[in-house]
């Protein structure tokens, strides 16, 4: 075989985690994400310890979204032990992931995303001539972060956040006074979506399988049917029947199928796809009047999706906490033998805990699937497209666009080898 | 005056720390603006490993041989190297897996091992010499900005060397401890949260680290006295620091 030309990204920038990149040129493009996070061996040492600490330890294998760990765990841990939580404390934890995914949605679209838009290398660079946009940023992920630790006590790496409910709730008077903050950043959410509307994203366009929770009467984010584009349509217990996960031999992360299928993605563009008519009204509105119109294929458009979701979590959130009063609450929690599972919509996407605990408490079993483990192979194949079309452009051209390409993902790298 | 040359590392961790300078956001803009960012690859393009800094940030445990090395480089050319949070600090929760057989662990968790090159997981004063600890799990506001501005300032910096418990008392939080009988962390953990679990009705578990000359023992006991099993008490006092001496008389399992 001749040998082919080819481009290495060998530390990819802004992104969470560690990957370089393989391309090889010609014919048919052979891509490889060499994800080289180091193992970080969760699903190993979770087993042995006991079922209330494993929140608090697997919110730490991921320093954007600690909240969806901690929430898909804790689910997951629930099923196994037959806790049962109230509707308040179901309200809260959605409150809690609204507003993480909101704050990192923030930093992906500005400080992650946004700089190859405009040729700079980071927002550092972008400071002196975007100062109104980082302004933007800074507002209202403050506001985010404030919701996070109003319910949490901590937006990274919350603290009140137990198997049965919290620890504390807040007064009234708090969640009165971050009323008045998310009424004010509403108005600059439309701005975010105006901003990323801005952008001049690659024309590019690849079928792909979308997947998403699926609720009835809401925008599922915590519970729901895992529903794909393809028709796939199953309760969350069924996951390990549909989805299969697999070592590959050049990155720490796994790589996931859909059993006798194939790649698919998740994330903020697969949700637009399952359930856009489930968004607040005044966001659908918004997208009409930007234009933005579904079916959509082309993956760097998950950047203007989760602009959209921004806007969209910040209505949600103003609702929830205006129609609701929370009060103290005991948890109760009695420990028994079982295993369970649960699925979440992280900010990046779908994302899987399972565990069996013992009858002391102690977890026997774990595996965890995240976002990016869900989307690395449907990444891999978009690139290849991507470049396949591409190849006449200059390599550094060429380069840049993968770059964009798989940062418009949003992928955590760090979560992937969790 | 030229502006400070500042590197930030990440090893094995969750990137927290990272963020956790982003979520610094009040003093962020003036704070970017005061120093030069030569390293940090979340944050931006282009940079080199080897370039001379002022202050290397390192945030994440060593779990590589690759990690160790450059850890030493990136030694040789700073001025300073400051760990910041747990995982740099004191192992945190990537070492907890420390407490097993580390090829049993990896098996539960890859069919192939033989693409797995782990190590231990280690603090970074484990491979070198460090200029201070920013202690916390995400690291605290208070201590990195001490830390950096004392160094740069050739100034001793005033790092809080007592535990939680002195927090919790300034906080007048009733002890859950002494009180309620709770499985607090608290007397061996290092302030710096400002009591931040008893003040929502929850008992330290020790994220911000072991403190120095920690009495583990004795906590270790009146958990004993309150009815913990020995295997909680283990786990009490792995989950944030295996590594450390200080809490290695609370790791005996009796």
């Amino acid at each position: 075989m001749s040998h082919q030309e080819h481009i290495d990204i060998d530390y990819l920038a802004r992104v969470e985690g560690e990957t370089a990149i393989s391309i090889k040129l010609g014919e048919q493009p052979a891509i490889e994400l060499k994800i080289f996070e180091p193992p970080r061996l969760f699903e190993g040492f979770l087993v042995g310890r006991r079922y209330d600490e494993v929140g608090d330890i697997v919110s730490r294998i991921c320093g954007i979204c600690p909240v969806s760990h901690m929430t898909t765990a804790i689910l997951a841990i629930e099923k196994a032990m037959d806790i049962n939580v109230s509707e308040q404390t179901r309200i809260l934890r959605k409150i809690m992931s609204i507003s993480q995914i909101v704050a990192s949605h923030l930093i992906h679209l500005y400080m992650l995303a946004m700089p190859d838009y405009y040729g700079y290398g980071g927002i550092m660079e972008m400071l002196p001539h975007f100062g109104k946009e980082i302004n933007r940023l800074m507002k209202m992920k403050e506001v985010m972060n404030d919701l996070t630790t109003l319910i949490g006590g901590r937006a990274l790496h919350p603290v009140t956040y137990m198997p049965g409910g919290f620890t504390r709730i807040p007064p009234i008077k708090d969640f009165n006074a971050i009323l008045g903050k998310l009424r004010e950043i509403k108005i600059e959410a439309e701005m975010v979506v105006e901003d990323i509307s801005g952008l001049k994203l690659p024309d590019f366009s690849i079928d792909a399988e979308y997947v998403a929770l699926d609720k009835e009467g809401e925008y599922a984010i915590n519970e729901g049917r895992i529903v794909s584009s393809s028709g796939l349509d199953i309760p969350v217990e069924k996951y390990k029947d549909y989805f299969q996960e697999y070592q590959v031999n050049y990155a720490m992360a796994k790589q996931s199928v859909i059993k006798g299928r194939n790649s698919f993605m998740v994330g903020a563009l697969a949700r637009l796809h399952i359930k856009f008519n489930k968004l607040q009204e005044e966001t659908r509105v918004l997208a009409k009047k930007i234009g933005f119109k579904l079916p959509n294929n082309n993956p760097f458009y998950n950047n203007l999706a989760q602009a959209l979701e921004i806007f969209d979590g910040i209505l949600c959130c103003l609702r929830l906490i205006e129609s609701n009063s929370f009060k103290d609450e005991e948890i109760k929690v009695e420990v028994r033998a079982g295993e369970g599972g649960a699925v979440t919509e992280a900010p990046r996407g779908l994302l899987y805990h399972w565990y069996k605990v013992d009858r002391k408490g102690v977890i026997e079993k774990a595996n965890i699937v995240t976002p990016t483990a869900h989307n690395f192979l449907n990444i891999e194949k978009n690139l290849k497209k991507l470049v396949k079309e591409n190849i006449p452009k200059k390599r550094d051209e060429i380069r840049l666009l993968c770059e964009e390409l798989v940062r418009a993902y949003d992928p955590c790298f760090s979560c992937s080898v969790h | 005056m030229e502006k400070p040359k500042i590197g930030i590392f990440k090893y094995s961790c969750c990137a927290g720390c990272e963020f956790q300078l982003i979520y610094f956001q009040k003093n962020i803009l003036e704070t970017l603006g005061a120093v030069d960012i030569l390293y940090c690859k979340m944050l931006q393009s282009g940079g080199i490993e080897e370039e001379p800094l002022d202050v290397a940030l390192i945030e994440g445990t060593i779990t590589e041989a690759w990690q160790a090395a450059q850890l030493k480089k990136i030694r040789e050319i700073s001025k300073y190297l400051i760990p910041i949070g747990s995982c740099a600090v004191c192992g945190g929760i990537p070492a907890i897996k420390n407490i097993s057989q580390e090829l049993e662990v990896e098996k539960r968790v890859y069919q192939d091992t033989s693409l797995i090159h782990s190590l231990k997981a280690h603090p970074v004063d484990h491979y070198v010499k460090v200029d201070g600890y920013v202690k916390g799990c995400p690291m605290g506001e208070r201590d990195l900005t001490e830390l950096v501005i004392s160094l740069l300032l050739n100034k001793r910096a005033d790092l809080l060397e007592y535990c939680v418990c002195v927090e919790c008392k300034l906080k007048n939080n009733i002890c859950l401890l002494v009180a309620y009988h709770q499985p607090c962390m608290g007397p061996v953990t290092n302030a710096g949260c400002e009591a931040l679990c008893p003040s929502n009705n929850r008992a330290c578990y020790g994220c911000w680290g072991p403190m120095k000359d920690a009495n583990a023992k004795a906590l270790a006991e009146q958990f004993k006295k309150m009815g913990l099993s020995s295997e909680d008490i283990f786990r009490k006092f792995t989950e944030f620091g295996e590594p450390t001496e200080e809490l290695k008389p609370g790791q005996l399992k009796s």
